[in-house]
């Protein structure tokens, strides 16, 4: 029994993930068509990148709860700019910056005045959605043409989110896996007051991962206003749950130091995405989406609480 | 003569106005090991905050190497060779070996940005086969016994090339067999001229590793020498300022032959197998046996902590099987955990409100649980009184505040307020100075003496023959011996915890 | 003589200011000079109608906050309030309007607080039996439950209901008594009984309460039933005082819930907070929000001085936490 549920345990989101893709496969052959699975990971992208960013954060033990606000600035910034006419070169920059000028307005409450970063980024939410208010005058903006070629853009028959996203997935893990910044994370993490006496210098690390978080967020505002084509008032919201989400489903802990963005975050935003989609090539009500989605996540997080109380008794054994 | 390694002179330190530090001066030469004693509350641990950079001196100087020393920072401390080694590990679980020794100096290959992960896993492997451990640099931290963890971190400190190495308290996680081991690594160390200080409430351990020893007491050094001048009874007699008598209070009274607890048959797969044994009214009975012998998971099993799949547990023949902490603690059964900061207290709460842990429902009048304070502070000033709580600390004061034998006399204080018919307890003593030992002691034998049956686990074996009346002896997860008083022998306790075949198991 | 003197009075003075810094009711002080401050340039800020709204603005905010309150003294968080407030509205409206006779008000209303007390108890379990972390345990039920209330009604407000059940939300004596009753029992819940002080020591070390023999799981369950029950109570005062009941109802309140908690004094690692605290920190925040209003401020200022506010409030307490730990 136990040598059997292990395994299972072990790759909980991948079983649950293969599991959600026979199930809409059954439901309509349209579903597994390489068109519609490429058609995922594009749609996942954006939800994808801000929790690659996400998934930083969340292994130091903290949480990011303005990237959607982010995202929202961000895109606002873009809108203003395009409308008068400023060309792409300077405007990717410009979203790349207010990512970073928010992720560091972040980091200088946590790291400096030592506030909780749970009220620090819920602060920042409300300050960043009242500034992209303000930016866009509460009102609806349509893009040029030329945005919409972030996401339609097509090299070797896969378009440019998925790319960006796979991109930013290698330089992710093999920042977390391979650099002394990405296992200073992961010390961090796991004690900070430790990992600081040990001569880590943990504030700039804290300040890393949230710069990281804000140009995540940011590059995500660029490949959601290339699907969209139009910034609303209504841009990027909820999408820190959306990223907490799927980085927790691919088994990032909320209490930090383990977690990983490949193959985990990824896995967690494209099981949430097949979902969503898979419902739609069934024709379901669409008031269902939501509902659907969390009882998966739930499913996900029970499953993967079960696998550390397995790992965590074999250890007492020890 | 060389110049001395480190030397300290005039060093003073007050923290709020109280002086815990009053002109220590005293020379490390290099290449000696000083064992360093002294109760809780004696200025070790700020002399070492100040070595290590933690603390900033009033005044005095430190002189490393001859050169004027002032570290204002840890890594300060560091890079000028200074390793500590801690009761509570620094080391990351979720790295692997070769991540923690070189967490803040990882080496790249010039101009990449990544990790040379070969070069760090072959100069690991050179480290853990210096220290004669046989593990892959790989491995994660979390999947090593604690006494490979304590190993690691020597690792460590040679890795960064120390010329200093501090223990501090480093054997009291560690299993009989592992502590051994150490040991054997410090003497190792020390032919290689290592200079190193040992600081311990393990007496026996400082006069058998030191050549010389300095006591601390109230901030004053109050005798120093070579390591043969002194015997524990001189080093207890400095470190308390008095002439102790004795390690232990007197017991007035004997144990009794009713039965009080009567446990058989405990199994339960990979933690115990079949542990039966008797716990009679009024007797101290003690358990021996080695780290991860399944000591804490019996106390946790017979608590209602963890769950066991057979076996019985009564108490006066009333079967008690599958209850949960709460029905116990109502029929009488406290448990003193190993680990006080994290299982036995609230530390940022109040002593008060710790100390009414366990009998708040007492003091609760009708359906709503309405709290009558003026029965509660009765019973409060009552157990500060038999705990002998220090009179300074306030009831209304954090216990994160009080120091570590204070700390435990509230965790027996709430304990003691259910009146307790069984008491486990595991390691009481761990980390307390001596004088708080023998007032925990006198605890102990008092509520034995009142009819309570009293079980104690300790890694100390000085603390069991002294204070137990017989003593079980433990080795993976099964009972293996069992002595009355009579026959308490010190070898004899160690061969059934060792046993023949524990040690291949451990070492394959 | 002189010297010392001033001395001894500039440190009295500044032992006053340190007292009132550490103090329960800052959070109160600042209000009360916030308002004072701004009075005479707001029009109608201390008018007595604008008094009465603000009451009537804050008695939902502060009912959800109490059973808030007592889930983050646990160590816990509850972000299904608001969600748990929408479909109490919604599930409420159906069955009132479902006939138009009066009584089925009352059927309404216990049908509401039963579905809130179950919400709640549900996730209660999922944190105490399946010891999940609170946080997406109830990030979870808030989607779920946002998703359901939006699918039940296809994203469509009910409206027409019994003028029996708005009367609850709409006048002011009813709701104060609504909010009144539950906060001062809830107070003296924390207070004066042994579950309040149960509550506080789960929230500062569970291990420890448990060993004690502390019910941990069924406190901590308990909490979050409160939480249930105090936001179907929410419900019925927002679904008044709009007069429909809405998928969305309360979904831009979830943050000024937390945010007022944690204004008040609660602590998010548990163990510390208060209602009359929480009381300060909702009234800090609606007062905030009503002078802003007053003041013609676009939406977009008021979201960002909110924001700015709560990182404020929140630079503050952590400031008061470090100067207290060093008095002690």
């Amino acid at each position: 029994m136990k040598r059997l549920t292990k395994p299972l345990l072990q790759f909980a989101p991948l079983l649950l993930f293969i599991g959600v893709l026979l199930f809409f496969g059954c439901q309509s052959p349209r579903f597994l068509e390489v068109r519609n699975l490429i058609n995922i990971i594009v749609q996942a992208s954006s939800t994808g990148i801000v929790a690659i960013g996400m998934t930083f954060v969340l292994l130091t033990a903290g949480v990011d709860l303005s990237v959607g606000a982010i995202m929202f600035v961000a895109a606002a910034v873009a809108g203003k700019l395009a409308v008068s006419g400023r060309s792409m070169f300077l405007i990717l920059p410009v979203m790349v910056s207010v990512g970073l000028c928010v992720g560091a307005f972040n980091a200088f409450f946590i790291t400096r005045l030592r506030v909780v970063a749970f009220i620090v980024t819920l602060a920042t939410l409300f300050i960043g959605r009242g500034l992209g208010l303000r930016i866009t005058e509460t009102r609806a903006m349509n893009l040029p043409d030329s945005f919409l070629m972030i996401g339609s853009f097509r090299w070797l028959s896969v378009p440019l989110p998925a790319w960006i996203l796979a991109g930013l997935l290698l330089i992710a893990h093999l920042i977390l896996t391979r650099t002394p910044f990405g296992r200073q994370i992961f010390a961090v993490g796991a004690d900070a007051e430790m990992a600081r006496k040990a001569g880590v210098r943990t504030k700039t690390i804290l300040a890393g991962v949230y710069l990281v978080s804000g140009v995540c967020a940011a590059i995500a505002a660029m490949v959601s206003l290339g699907q969209l084509g139009a910034v609303s008032p209504k841009f990027g919201e909820q999408k820190e749950f959306a990223a907490i989400a799927a980085a927790v489903l691919g088994g990032t802990s909320l209490f930090g130091g383990r977690g990983n963005v490949f193959p985990g975050t990824l896995l967690g935003a494209l099981l949430i995405q097949s979902i969503e989609n898979g419902l739609v090539v069934m024709n379901a009500n669409p008031y269902i989406y939501p509902m659907a989605t969390s009882a998966v996540i739930f499913t996900a997080v029970v499953m993967e609480s079960l696998r550390n109380r397995v790992r965590r008794s074999s250890a007492a054994v020890l | 003569m060389s110049t001395p390694l480190v030397q300290f002179s005039g060093i003073t330190k007050s923290y709020f106005g109280v002086e815990v530090l009053k002109n220590i001066s005293f020379t490390l030469p290099a290449g000696s090991m000083t064992g360093l004693v002294g109760e809780n509350g004696a200025g070790k641990s700020t002399l070492m905050n100040i070595l290590g950079g933690n603390v900033a001196v009033d005044s005095g100087s430190i002189l490393l190497n001859g050169k004027t020393f002032v570290p204002s920072t840890p890594q300060e401390s560091a890079e000028h060779g200074i390793a500590f080694i801690h009761q509570e590990l620094n080391l990351f679980p979720n790295l692997t070996i070769a991540e923690n020794l070189f967490l803040t100096r990882f080496p790249r290959a010039t101009g990449s940005p990544f990790i040379d992960r070969q070069t760090i896993h072959r100069r690991t492997s050179e480290l853990l086969a210096e220290i004669g451990l046989d593990v892959s640099p790989q491995r994660l931290v979390e999947t090593l016994s604690a006494g490979e963890r304590q190993l690691v971190e020597i690792a460590k400190a040679l890795s960064m090339d120390a010329r200093l190495i501090i223990f501090d308290e480093p054997t009291t996680s560690l299993s009989i067999r592992e502590t051994d081991r150490l040991f054997a690594l410090i003497s190792r160390l020390r032919e290689r001229k290592l200079t190193m200080i040992y600081i311990s409430h393990a007496l026996t351990d400082v006069l058998r590793l030191c050549d010389r020893i300095v006591v601390l007491r109230d901030g004053e050094i109050a005798g120093s020498g070579r390591a043969d001048e002194f015997t524990t009874e001189r080093l207890v007699t400095l470190m308390v300022g008095r002439t102790m008598n004795q390690l232990f209070p007197t017991r007035s009274g004997k144990p009794t032959n009713q039965t009080l607890l009567e446990v058989s048959g405990l199994t339960q797969p990979d933690v115990l197998r079949n542990i039966s044994f008797t716990l009679k009214r009024g007797e101290v009975l003690g358990l021996s046996g080695l780290m991860g012998a399944g000591r804490t998971e019996l106390a946790r099993i017979l608590f209602g902590l963890d769950p066991c799949a057979s076996g019985t547990v009564a108490l006066e023949g009333k079967s008690l099987n599958r209850l949960s902490p709460r029905q116990l603690i109502q029929r009488g059964f406290a448990f003193l955990t190993e680990n006080r900061r994290s299982e036995g207290l609230c530390m940022d709460a109040s002593v008060a409100d710790n100390l009414a842990l366990t009998t708040l429902t007492e003091h609760g009048r009708t359906t709503v649980r309405w709290l009558s304070n003026e029965s509660g502070r009765k019973a409060m000033q009552r157990i500060r009184g038999v705990v002998r709580l220090d009179p300074k600390a306030s009831d209304n004061q954090a216990v994160r505040t009080l120091s570590g034998g204070n700390q435990q006399k509230v965790v027996l204080g709430k304990w003691l307020l259910i009146r307790p018919r069984v008491f486990i307890l595991d390691e009481p003593t761990r980390g307390i100075d001596v004088g708080a030992k023998y007032e925990i002691y006198r605890l102990i034998y008092e509520l034995a003496d009142q009819g309570a049956g009293i079980f104690v686990i300790s890694s100390e074996m000085e603390e069991l023959m002294g204070l137990c009346d017989r003593i079980l002896v433990m080795k993976a997860g099964e009972l293996v011996d069992e002595l009355p008083r009579e026959e308490f022998d010190r070898e004899r306790i160690l061969r059934g915890a060792l046993g023949g075949t524990v040690f291949q198991e451990r070492s394959s | 003589m002189t010297v010392s003197s001033a001395a001894s009075v500039e440190s009295s003075s500044v032992a006053l200011l340190r007292r009132l810094f550490l103090s329960n009711y800052l959070v109160l002080v600042l209000t009360v000079l916030f308002f004072i401050s701004l009075a005479p340039f707001t029009p109608g800020f201390a008018s007595a109608n604008n008094l009465l709204g603000i009451l009537a603005y804050l008695l939902p905010l502060f009912i959800a906050a109490i059973g808030l309150t007592a889930v983050m003294i646990t160590g816990g968080i509850d972000l299904s309030v608001t969600s748990i407030i929408a479909l109490t509205s919604v599930v409420g409206a159906r069955i009132m309007t479902a006939d138009g006779s009066g009584g089925s008000a009352a059927f309404g209303l216990c049908a509401m607080i039963g579905l809130g007390v179950a919400l709640g108890a549900m996730n209660g379990l999922t944190v105490t039996v399946l010891r999940l972390p609170a946080f997406i345990v109830t990030l979870v039920s808030m989607m779920f439950l946002s998703g359901f209330a939006i699918w039940l009604t296809q994203s469509k407000n009910i409206d027409q209901l019994p003028q029996a059940f708005l009367q609850l939300g709409k006048h002011l004596p009813f709701a104060l008594t609504i909010t009144a009753v539950p906060g001062i029992a809830v107070h003296l819940l924390l207070r004066k009984t042994v579950f309040g002080r149960w509550l506080y020591a789960i929230g500062q070390n569970a291990t420890t309460a448990h060993i004690s023999g502390i019910p941990t799981r069924l406190i901590t369950f308990a909490a979050y039933v409160l939480s249930g029950f105090c936001a179907a109570l929410a419900s019925v005062l927002l679904t008044g005082r709009l007069e429909t009941a809405s998928p969305v109802l309360g979904r831009e309140i979830l943050l000024d819930i937390i945010g007022a908690t944690v204004i008040g004094g609660t602590s998010l690692f548990g163990g510390r907070g208060t209602i009359v605290g929480t009381f300060f920190g909702v009234l800090f925040l609606t007062v905030l929000d009503n002078a802003l209003n007053l003041l013609n401020l676009s939406q977009f200022s008021i979201t960002i001085t909110k924001g700015s506010v709560i990182l404020f409030a929140a630079v503050l307490d952590t400031m008061r936490q470090r100067i207290a730990r060093q008095t002690v």
